[in-house]
């Protein structure tokens, strides 16, 4: 996808909100979307949704399936959460009825399926949203502030969801202000400023910096885990007995078994 | 785009939303036929006019249920021409429903004079409400928030177009033709004993459609420029 000298304002009197954006974002990369307040990142993210028009340039190569998570979720509508859910995945053309409800146990949305949306707390109400940009794998999946409000759980099921997102050769646009960007550790940065939009890759994208990740496991799979990560290379830093509160969302994240062994094989495979 | 128009009934009739026109509807009929019997293309005509503030009212109402970020999740999903579309069809399928039931409405207060020619009658009265939906539908689309962008804005275009409808359709009026033949059709069914010549019915019906061009293709164009 790029961006090809994209300028855009919200009318013809006022002042530009972004200038001269040229950027290109390849198949399965990670854009991580940076900058202060009203710096124009929730406008980025919706002009590469499509959602906003460029009033100047622009923009080629999207993919036909594009996800969007808005910053806000919509929650003004007089629709259960399931009921929602399952009119978005006709929309979208789903016939198969499992589709929605993998999303809702994925999402933890089970017990709101019966909920109505007004009635649903923020994180819950994000949730959802995040839920009907999924409901087709997307091509392009834009996620504005996806962290806020989330619980610490909900949380750590992002970084998964964009993996698979990437792994299949898709696109994943995502902004934050909260120094979550740590859980996605491949990602590009780019820093939206009054001056544009400038790219920087993360400090830690080069291939040979290493990162940590914090996993998780039963005791008695534990020596032959460890076994298996030093002979495919890895450095095992520390063994630790107990798994502190703080640690969960570390755990979390590759907790499901069949995910963690797909992920090194997408790796390869992209 | 069945889906989508599924759920934007849904959501406006679930909402609470449509019960206000749904009273407008109401007065309307009441005010046609409480007066005693009239015959029926003359009631149909009368029925037809005075609903069409009634009909684009509503469509506007409808288009604004949806929040804006929901509309723009619609666009996603489907694109921007069939969510553009759903939304009309939408207006256009309610704007029916209302004139079946207007239709149906002056048989049970016997505002029908049965003793004129009644199939005549009944056909053009179809037909006036059939010349009445679409501009209706088109001049709410025109006014809503997806178009202006705020909602005393969209109030302004819908009061100010549908007074010129009455205003600019008078006999008198020195520009009809910039506004749909709402005045123009009941007038064309005010006389029983002179129904209007399929020449006449005819010129109503180009005119309309040329009228329902316009106003569609700048909803098309507005539509297409503003997110």
């Amino acid at each position: 996808m790029r961006f090809q000298d994209v300028w855009f304002r919200y009318s013809r009197r006022s002042d530009w909100t972004l200038r001269e954006v040229d950027a290109t974002v390849d198949p399965g990369a990670t854009v991580v979307v940076l900058g202060r307040n009203g710096a124009g990142k929730s406008t980025l993210l919706q002009l590469a949704a499509g959602v906003l028009r460029p009033s100047r340039g622009l923009l080629g190569d999207r993919p036909a399936v594009i996800g969007w998570v808005p910053e806000r979720f919509p929650a003004d509508q007089p629709f259960t959460a399931g009921d929602y859910l399952r009119r978005m995945a006709t929309i979208r053309g789903i016939t198969d009825p499992h589709a929605v409800d993998r999303w809702i146990e994925r999402l933890l949305l089970t017990e709101h399926t019966e909920t109505r949306l007004a009635d649903l707390s923020k994180g819950t109400a994000q949730k959802v949203g995040l839920a009907q940009a999924l409901l087709v794998r997307p091509g392009l999946l834009v996620l504005d502030e996806p962290w806020e409000g989330l619980d610490a759980v909900a949380r750590t099921l992002i970084p998964d969801i964009v993996t698979e997102v990437t792994a299949a050769g898709g696109m994943v646009l995502v902004s934050d202000h909260r120094g979550e960007i740590t859980a996605l550790p491949d990602a590009i940065h780019w820093t939206v400023s009054e001056h544009g939009v400038h790219a920087a890759e993360s400090p830690n994208a080069s291939a040979e910096a290493e990162v940590i990740v914090e996993v998780a496991m039963r005791r008695s799979e534990a020596t032959q885990a460890v076994a298996q990560l030093r002979a495919a290379g890895h450095r095992v830093l520390r063994i630790q007995d107990q798994v502190p509160d703080a640690d969960v969302r570390g755990g979390a994240f590759l907790a499901e078994p069949d995910r963690a062994q797909e992920a090194p094989v997408d790796r390869e495979s992209r | 785009m069945t889906a989508l128009v599924a759920m934007r009934v849904a959501g406006f009739v679930r909402g609470g939303r449509a019960l206000a026109p749904l009273i407008a509807v109401l007065v309307v009929l009441g005010v046609i036929y409480g007066g005693g019997a009239s015959p029926a293309a003359v009631a149909y005509g009368y029925s037809a006019a005075a609903l069409f503030p009634v009909l684009a009212w509503l469509t506007k109402l409808l288009l604004d249920t949806e929040p804006d970020v929901q509309r723009r999740l619609a666009r996603l999903a489907v694109g921007p021409a069939r969510e553009a579309t759903a939304g009309v069809l939408t207006a256009i399928l309610l704007s029916l429903v209302v004139c079946a039931a207007a239709m149906v409405a002056p048989w049970l207060f016997h505002g029908i004079d049965t003793e004129q020619s009644l199939a005549t009658g009944i056909a053009l009265g179809v037909l006036a409400h059939l010349l009445a939906v679409p501009p209706a539908v088109a001049l709410g689309a025109l006014a809503s928030r997806a178009v202006t962008g705020s909602v005393r804005l969209g109030v302004t275009v819908l009061v100010v177009s549908a007074v010129l409808v009455v205003v600019l359709g008078l006999t008198t009026s020195w520009a009809p033709w910039l506004v749909p033949p709402v005045m123009a059709t009941a007038r064309a069914l005010n006389d029983p004993r002179f129904p209007p010549s399929a020449a006449t019915l005819a010129v109503l019906t180009g005119w309309a459609a040329a009228w329902c061009a316009a106003a569609y293709a700048a909803y098309g164009w507005f539509r297409r420029s503003r997110a």
